[in-house]
């Protein structure tokens, strides 16, 4: 007879040995009574096992897990979205908007990049010009000089860049261009050559 | 001996957990939580929470722990989704985090209470009636429960996800952190050892059961 398997038998029960030790093992039980009667109340353990480990949670047990989540998971979403898609597309649709706005206003003359010029030549100024359509903010000071002295200001041309804010659907996004409204040397040439 | 067990086990989730399977049917409702639709995260739950429920009061062996285990593990993956890899399987990840919570919570709770020194209650009538039936499951429930109690935290966590949650040994090992050869090692002795503990409590004088 072959040697007895009881220690293998833990491994063998749950098929945890390689294809030639459980040939050996089954082999073995064949001809010990011993070893047989072990393995078969091994095996009932492990039935015995699954039965009671049996999870003992209903479908109500279920829904009060639910409802207790989603509270908190509500609460959470609302005050801090689970965003990871959309503010890559709403960059990219900002992005796109930026480069559609900025050859619009090219198009449209140097004065229609900053209504209030600051540093365009005197002969192109057009106060008159109305703003971009969108949500486009343009506002010829920087953020830190607007408020009630941005009034007492308008009068002086600001030496800084155009200021461009657009405002995305997502309020915590908002894309601020600074536009320098002097317009490149190697293009004005061109546009009067035209004309 | 106990023909419902297989089935309702298959009925909490009791399947593999391949690497990469061609399509998570829950890959659309992540998207949609991401895309900030907060409501579809319950019906992910719908669809995972008995095995969540049923893996944490496993590896726990309390009912209140493993619900408090559960909404802990919802909570984890709602806050992290947006690190959740595109192609893995979603089923596993959960069951990752899962466990992490329940090491978590044992880890705290410590030590389980010293188990029952016998259990000679059990009735031995060779031909019980229906009413005896249902009590003497409910003890072998309380028995195994027992036994399971007296493992140690890595053989129990072995054991479950080898043997009742139906995890490879390669995966239980994954998830565990440790090599393969150690879960197999310690499901084995956790397999010896409830065997050993019932046998002693049901035959506490050596009997053959």
């Amino acid at each position: 007879m072959t040697p007895h398997v009881l220690h293998q038998l833990p491994l063998w029960v749950e098929g945890d040995l390689d294809a030639a030790d459980m040939a050996v093992v089954d082999h073995h039980l064949d001809q010990c009574p011993d070893c047989r009667s072990a393995a078969e109340n091994l095996r009932a353990s492990q039935i015995q096992l699954r039965e009671a480990m049996v999870s003992p949670f209903g479908a109500s047990d279920r829904e009060r897990l639910r409802r207790q989540v989603m509270v908190q998971v509500r609460a959470e979403g609302a005050a801090k979205p689970v965003r990871r898609l959309l503010p890559r597309f709403a960059l990219l649709v900002a992005c796109a908007a930026s480069l559609l706005l900025t050859v619009f206003l090219r198009r449209q003359g140097p004065a229609a990049v900053a209504p209030e010029p600051t540093s365009a030549p005197k002969g192109h100024q057009h106060p008159a010009q109305p703003p971009p359509a969108l949500a486009v903010r343009q506002d010829p000071l920087p953020s830190h000089t607007r408020g009630p002295a941005a009034s007492a200001r308008k009068a002086q041309p600001p030496a800084g860049p155009t200021r461009i804010e657009f405002q995305t659907a997502d309020p915590t996004i908002r894309i601020i261009w600074l536009a320098q409204s002097k317009p490149l040397p190697d293009t004005t040439p061109s546009l009067e050559e035209k004309s | 001996m106990f023909p419902g067990s297989e089935a309702a086990l298959m009925d909490e989730g009791f399947a593999s957990l391949p690497e990469a399977p061609a399509e998570d049917p829950v890959a659309p409702l992540i998207e949609r939580i991401l895309g900030g639709e907060v409501n579809a995260f319950e019906d992910l739950m719908a669809r995972t929470e008995a095995r969540v429920l049923a893996l944490a009061w496993r590896m726990l062996g309390d009912r209140h722990l493993a619900e408090d285990a559960a909404q802990e593990t919802y909570l984890r993956v709602f806050r992290s989704l947006h690190t959740f890899r595109q192609g893995e399987r979603f089923e596993a990840w959960l069951v990752r985090i899962a466990v992490n919570v329940c090491r978590d919570l044992a880890r705290k709770r410590g030590p389980l209470p010293l188990p029952l020194d016998s259990m000679e209650m059990l009735p031995r009538d060779p031909a019980p009636t229906e009413a005896e039936e249902v009590t003497l499951l409910g003890q072998r429930r309380a028995l195994v429960q027992q036994a399971l109690a007296s493992l140690p935290q890595g053989e129990r966590a072995a054991l479950v996800l080898r043997d009742l949650e139906g995890l490879t040994t390669e995966e239980a090992a994954r998830l565990l952190g440790v090599r393969p050869v150690t879960v197999r090692s310690q499901a084995a002795s956790a397999r010896a050892k409830v065997q050993a503990f019932c046998t002693r409590l049901l035959h506490p004088h050596g009997g053959h059961p």
